[in-house]
């Protein structure tokens, strides 16, 4: 990383180039030679989740320093810094300074995950996310989209976080603790699930259902007939 | 550095659950293996390591003269009274926690591991700068918990915290194991726990009130070669990080009740 020392203008801290080496090694060294006070954060094209802005953030506020702005050429980067109600201003191809646009470069794109999300893990996205592994409880995630998990939701599901109410929540376990789609929340199902039947999660007439996650009816329903049975609505 | 050095972080997220039992046990039990283990109290704000093993009054120099110079390594590390394969290098004063650094806690971590086998890492609770420093000297661990769901929502968040680390392998050892409450469906079943952390099980260790007397004595189970159920699965912890097939006990057959496969029909998700 490399200082800016441009009188007059806020400090600038550089990230490193993605590869050559991890930002956060030689951050102590970097922030060694600024003067605490408000500084603008370069994170280049690297991928930040809200927990290691967060952390970010912790580690400069205990140095006495505050962030003014974050310039972020990674959308995901850009969408967990609003996130956290920073300032951002995404850099690269288009130099936009306008976040709307930004918010929706993400939107149709999938987001997979490999992993199990452990308690107090977050994952956030724009678009559509598909998690490989397990979602335990205290973990959170969110898309704008659909969210799909192949493996057991047993923490909090968040889909269409922007409003959308056609979104929806699959997983081949569907324990949450708490679901909501777009602005709806429901409390997770207390029964034990039936074993090899995904389920899934939709609004249907203003309420959260969770009904099994049959691929035929699912066709059906996005073709706009009504499906066979109803769901059974949640508390 | 001994070629095979194993540096063991041992954690919980949550307190009381059997950190520090563990790490004396474990080290006395691998200790009496024949292998040369230290342990090393990393929790500098509440220590008390040094107590389970009946070790406080022979500390003269701890971590925190290592690291200013102003004693040798040898002159710090306290080596047990009966088994003089164990030493313990003590926390140093609380108010050590202010300008440790991770750093720190490698510099010391590689100068035992010159000399040591093993090197555990008693780790205090929380996630916080203790952990944080205890983490940075680690190379594997090991992630105790209790049958309880609390325990088990912060065994799970360190275990995240862990792989963002990069420590590898964590393992589970799963403390104060009630088989009559498990049965009854009053207590998480072992297969709860390990559903959620999807982790290795490396141990189950049995509630046992001899836990309490030997604390208090402050000599470690595994020292006198007690028969009770803790001090064996104690020890058989230490034989299976060695690599030895040891069988897990089965808490179902250990107390009086329903049949394991009833018990799955039955289970009610306390989750």
């Amino acid at each position: 990383m490399a200082i800016d020392r441009n009188a007059g203008l806020p400090q600038q801290l550089l990230f490193p180039p993605e590869r050559t080496s991890h930002w956060e090694d030689n951050l102590p060294e970097q922030l060694g030679q600024f003067q605490p006070g408000a500084v603008e954060i370069f994170t280049q094209q690297w991928q930040l989740t809200c927990r290691d802005l967060q952390r970010l953030q912790t580690q400069l506020q205990e140095a006495g320093f505050s962030i003014a702005l974050v310039r972020a050429g990674n959308p995901q980067t850009v969408i967990s810094a609003q996130a956290l109600g920073l300032q951002v201003k995404p850099i690269g191809s288009q130099q936009s300074s306008n976040p709307e646009e930004t918010t929706n470069e993400g939107i149709d794109q999938l987001r997979v995950h490999r992993g199990t999300l452990r308690s107090g893990d977050q994952l956030d996205t724009a678009g559509d996310l598909l998690i490989l592994g397990d979602v335990n409880p205290g973990a959170r995630v969110s898309a704008g989209g659909d969210v799909m998990i192949w493996g057991r939701l047993r923490g909090i599901a968040h889909a269409g976080q922007f409003g959308d109410k056609s979104a929806r929540v699959v997983a081949l376990q569907l324990r949450p603790l708490q679901l909501r789609i777009a602005d709806q929340v429901a409390r997770g199902p207390e029964d034990q699930p039936q074993a090899g039947l995904a389920e899934e999660a939709r609004i249907e007439r203003g309420e959260i259902v969770i009904e099994p996650a049959d691929p035929r009816l699912s066709r059906r329903f996005l073709e706009g007939d009504p499906p066979a049975a109803p769901g059974r609505p949640l508390a | 550095m001994a070629p095979t050095s194993r540096t063991i972080l041992i954690c919980s997220g949550k307190g009381g659950v059997g950190k520090t039992t563990l790490t004396a046990n474990l080290g006395i039990a691998l200790a009496r293996l024949g292998l040369r283990t230290v342990v090393l109290d990393a929790d500098f704000g509440l220590r008390n390591l040094d107590l389970l093993l009946g070790l406080e009054n022979r500390i003269v120099f701890t971590a925190q003269e290592v690291l200013a110079e102003s004693c040798r390594l040898e002159q710090a590390l306290v080596k047990h009274k009966q088994e003089p394969n164990l030493a313990l290098l003590p926390a140093g004063n609380p108010r050590m926690l202010e300008w440790l650094k991770p750093e720190d806690m490698k510099t010391i971590a590689g100068m035992l591991e010159e000399q040591f086998d093993y090197v555990l890492i008693d780790c205090p609770a929380g996630i916080e700068d203790g952990f944080k420093n205890a983490v940075a000297a680690a190379k594997e661990a090991i992630v105790i918990t209790t049958p309880e769901v609390s325990a088990v929502r912060d065994a799970d968040r360190v275990i995240g915290l862990l792989n963002t680390h990069g420590v590898k392998p964590v393992q589970l050892v799963l403390n104060r194991v009630r088989p009559k409450m498990m049965a009854n469906q009053e207590m998480l079943a072992v297969d709860d726990v390990t559903d959620i952390l999807a982790l290795p099980l490396l141990g189950l260790v049995l509630e046992d009130e001899q836990v309490i007397v030997s604390t208090n004595r402050g000599e470690p189970l595994t020292l006198n070669g007690s028969k009770s159920p803790a001090a064996r699965a104690y020890g058989n912890v230490a034989r299976r990080l060695q690599g030895e097939e040891v069988a897990l006990i089965d808490p179902s057959k250990e107390g009086r009740g329903l049949r394991a496969k009833v018990r799955r029909l039955m289970q009610k998700k306390i989750f």
